[in-house]
């Protein structure tokens, strides 16, 4: 660790906002993945089901990935990016302590409501998009708020450089403005209903749906993960990140490219062939600027391995890293229209966001956490031994689930492809159904490991935090600071 | 400031701190990463060029990929057709020539002019009917009537028997496939004192309980009304879909679900003589091909043990 480190005082960051939002990002993440197993227990044993409206598959699942990308994740990047900002502009949040505060309400309010509402069967039926429009107004003020605080703290910013992390939310940020507003242009059955239909209908729809639906995890759950990519690694690793040129280079090939390629969600249906050329075209273009913040990020790391061995939060981070490596491989590969023939409408489309959003979200985020709550409660981690046992269980979780997914995904592609030695299709639907079976039982148990690691994790966090409030480990604010770089 | 070492010695921070210790070197991009991002837009420009991928103006760039299809002419004679790369002319071409495509036409062709006996004498041609019937049957038929045609008693009859509402003969199997079946049995009007013999009576017919007696003579007066469509005797009519009721097959009441339990199997009995059935089925005709409904109606056959 460097020495000439500026000296700070707690007071002159907003940490309260960043613990509040880390706390709730901790709750809605097991909140949201035991939604995750319960759902896959369901398609493994549909009498889970119980016949009762609410916990049925078909609601319960977007309460799943409403809880996991914008409960958890969301909740994430609001703390992360609170924090960054800050430590890097050397400036407090603008705002106030009203401003913040509202974007936290705001945020919460509508994830809670949104959810209860899903459960009660009101949506809006678009995938990651689900929140019905009277909650879609609430976000959209959450987030210009959101975006005046960014902005804001940027500019009055200390320093004279904004940090890469910084570019990565700002683009976040920005492009999620654009893609909510655009994607939720919804025309209200009445002022009073909670119903609405979309305002654009037919093939306009769906490309609109699915540039959001792409971006979303482009700019939501890449863009702004590798914003806290970019601080938490070179932080924990203690290294300078590796090139300062990569990094402006990816940043700025990942914001143009990746706004083209969500029309790959629609090839083979009545999207142009043209369009879906090009979706697919940009895809593969996207690898390269995708790879090369991963590079970045194990490189830094390059020169310093053996920490591997000793450090289970940098053994978070390199395997998000690796993770991430795969999947935005994987996804290349799978927008190819002769792959995507095979793949669409298989659970390897499942298989392919889980590795992203567990391996690569998940895991960054995880240990991002790790480092970043015992320096905002000025203490250590309650237990180390407890975050490499939350690693391994993590990376089970991981690997069950994305190999059960494979299987499911390519037996079904495969199956729903053969041809008998008459011509006719050699299996129903319904074989391929029960084929599936096992492999939705592995997703399951795969989904239950990554639930228990965040369990885990939730202990070692209370204790940490409990621990901190104690008087006989406070031992004067002064740690706080020290601990704080 | 001070600028920590890099390992390889040769390249320096840019010079900026940020936190206290963060830090970048200013490594150039690395080569491979430089040469594959080079690859995939080579590949992405072939891509384009291939295919249809660029708009302008009201139409797009077509791409030099072609597929060819054949069409019929306005004298019946085939014509060869040749477009830009399409996903439409694909799936045409495919249905047209692929192997698989190939293969089903030949058999197709083969079975087009047999009669129903001669598919079944022939082990070849029957096994292209079952092949048919496995996957038609399993994606249109056995939503209802289960994956192996059992059916579900009291909804869905039980195909897997040799019991046969409207008897099976091919004409009939074909026609009620193609148009559809309006299963129906009005509710019947029995007087309290008369309906548990009636309901007795039926289940002696198939000897699941004994009446005798007075009970027995009330019984079937009351099966009177019945008779019209189930016969003096309770054999059914296949020409309304009136079932055997000597047969012991309990398609709608529920009887082998009572586990010899006499009172149960008359409520089973009492509810559908009260209520009567109203089922239906939906006709295929215009979702399913000739072919496919001919070699359905023998596979649904063969189901019933024939």
């Amino acid at each position: 660790m460097s020495t000439n480190a500026v000296p700070v005082a707690t007071e002159q960051y907003n940490y309260g906002i960043v613990k509040k939002f880390a706390i709730m990002a901790m709750i809605w993440g097991v909140l949201g993945m035991l939604a995750g197993v319960y759902i896959a227990s369901e398609l493994a044993w549909p009498f889970l089901n119980f016949n009762i409206a609410e916990i049925t598959f078909g609601r319960l699942r977007p309460v799943h990935t409403t809880l996991v990308i914008f409960g958890f994740g969301g909740s994430a990047l609001f703390a992360t990016s609170y924090y960054i900002v800050q430590r890097t502009c050397q400036a407090r949040l603008w705002g106030g302590s009203i401003l913040p505060e509202f974007t936290f309400w705001g945020w919460q309010l509508s994830i809670g409501l949104g959810v209860l509402f899903y459960m009660a069967g009101y949506t809006q039926g678009r995938e990651y998009a689900e929140f019905i429009w009277p909650v879609d107004l609430l976000i959209t003020v959450t987030w210009v708020a959101y975006f005046a605080i960014f902005a804001m703290t940027l500019v009055k910013r200390s320093q004279p450089h904004i940090y890469v992390a910084n570019w990565f939310f700002m683009a976040f940020i920005l492009a999620t403005a654009l893609l909510h507003i655009f994607n939720n242009l919804q025309v209200p059955v009445a002022w009073n209903s909670l119903e609405s239909y979309a305002l654009f209908s037919g093939v306009q729809d769906a490309m609109t749906q699915w540039w959001y639906g792409h971006n979303a995890v482009g700019f939501f759950l890449t863009a702004a993960f590798l914003g806290m990519m970019y601080y938490f690694v070179p932080k924990q690793a203690g290294r300078p990140i590796y090139s300062y040129r990569l990094s402006i280079v990816h940043f700025w090939a990942l914001s143009f490219l990746y706004m083209w390629v969500g029309a790959h969600h629609l090839h083979w249906t009545a999207l142009p062939d043209w369009v879906s050329t090009l979706a697919a075209t940009f895809s593969i273009l996207l690898l390269l600027p995708s790879w090369g913040g991963m590079i970045n990020g194990i490189m830094t790391l390059s020169g310093a391995w053996e920490k591997l061995r000793t450090d289970p939060i940098m053994l978070f981070l390199i395997t998000a890293l690796a993770f991430y490596g795969m999947s935005t491989f994987e996804g290349p590969m799978m927008s190819l229209k002769s792959v995507n023939a095979l793949s669409h409408y298989t659970d390897w489309t499942v298989g392919h966001v889980h590795s992203g959003a567990l391996g690569w979200v998940a895991m960054i985020s995880i240990g991002s956490f790790y480092h970043l709550i015992p320096r905002l409660w000025g203490t250590t981690l309650y237990s180390t031994k407890l975050v490499f046992v939350h690693f391994w269980l993590a990376t089970i979780g991981v690997v069950l689930y994305i190999v059960a997914m494979w299987v499911a995904g390519i037996g079904q592609g495969l199956m729903l492809r053969a041809f008998d030695q008459y011509g006719n299709l050699a299996y129903t639907f319904i074989e391929t159904v029960s084929f599936m079976h096992i492999p939705y039982v592995v997703r399951a148990i795969g989904g239950a490991f990554f639930l228990s690691g965040m369990l885990v994790m939730g202990y070692n966090i209370r204790k940490t935090i409990a621990g901190a409030r104690q008087p006989a480990a406070a031992e004067g604010r002064d740690a706080v600071a020290a601990a704080a770089r | 400031m001070s600028q920590p070492e890099n390992k390889q010695g040769q390249v320096e921070t840019t010079g900026h701190v940020w936190d206290g210790d963060l830090r970048e070197y200013n490594n150039p991009l690395p080569r491979w990463w430089l040469w594959a991002f080079y690859i995939t837009i080579i590949f992405s420009v072939i891509y384009w060029i291939l295919y249809p991928a660029w708009p302008y103006g009201d139409t797009y760039t077509k791409g030099i990929s072609t597929v060819e299809y054949t069409v019929e002419g306005e004298n019946g004679e085939e014509k060869t057709v040749t477009e830009h790369w399409n996903t439409r002319a694909l799936f045409t071409k495919n249905m047209q020539s692929s192997p698989s495509a190939l293969a089903q036409q030949e058999w197709v062709n083969k079975v087009k002019d047999m009669s129903f006996e001669e598919i079944e004498q022939d082990p070849d041609t029957l096994q292209f009917a079952m092949s048919v019937g496995h996957g038609t049957f399993g994606d249109y038929c056995a939503a209802c009537h289960g994956a192996g045609g059992q059916g579900k008693i009291g909804l869905f009859p039980n195909l897997a028997d040799n019991a046969w509402l409207y008897g099976n003969s091919y004409e009939t199997i074909v026609s009620k496939i193609a148009g559809g079946i309006n299963g129906m049995m009005p509710a019947q009007n029995v007087a309290e004192d008369k309906i548990d013999d009636l309901a007795k009576y039926v289940l002696s017919l198939s000897g699941n309980a004994e009446i005798s007696g007075e009970a027995a003579s009330r019984g079937k007066q009351a099966f009177a009304s019945c008779a019209g469509c189930h016969g003096q005797n309770g054999k059914g009519n296949e020409a309304m879909g009136a079932p055997n009721l000597t047969d012991a097959i309990w398609d709608v009441a529920d009887v082998p679900g009572c586990k010899g339990d006499t009172a149960c199997q008359m409520e089973e009995i009492k509810h559908v003589v009260n209520n009567g059935i109203q089922r239906q089925m939906p006709g295929f005709g215009d979702r399913l091909t000739d072919t496919q409904i001919r070699m359905l109606a023998i596979y649904v056959r063969q189901l019933g043990g024939n």
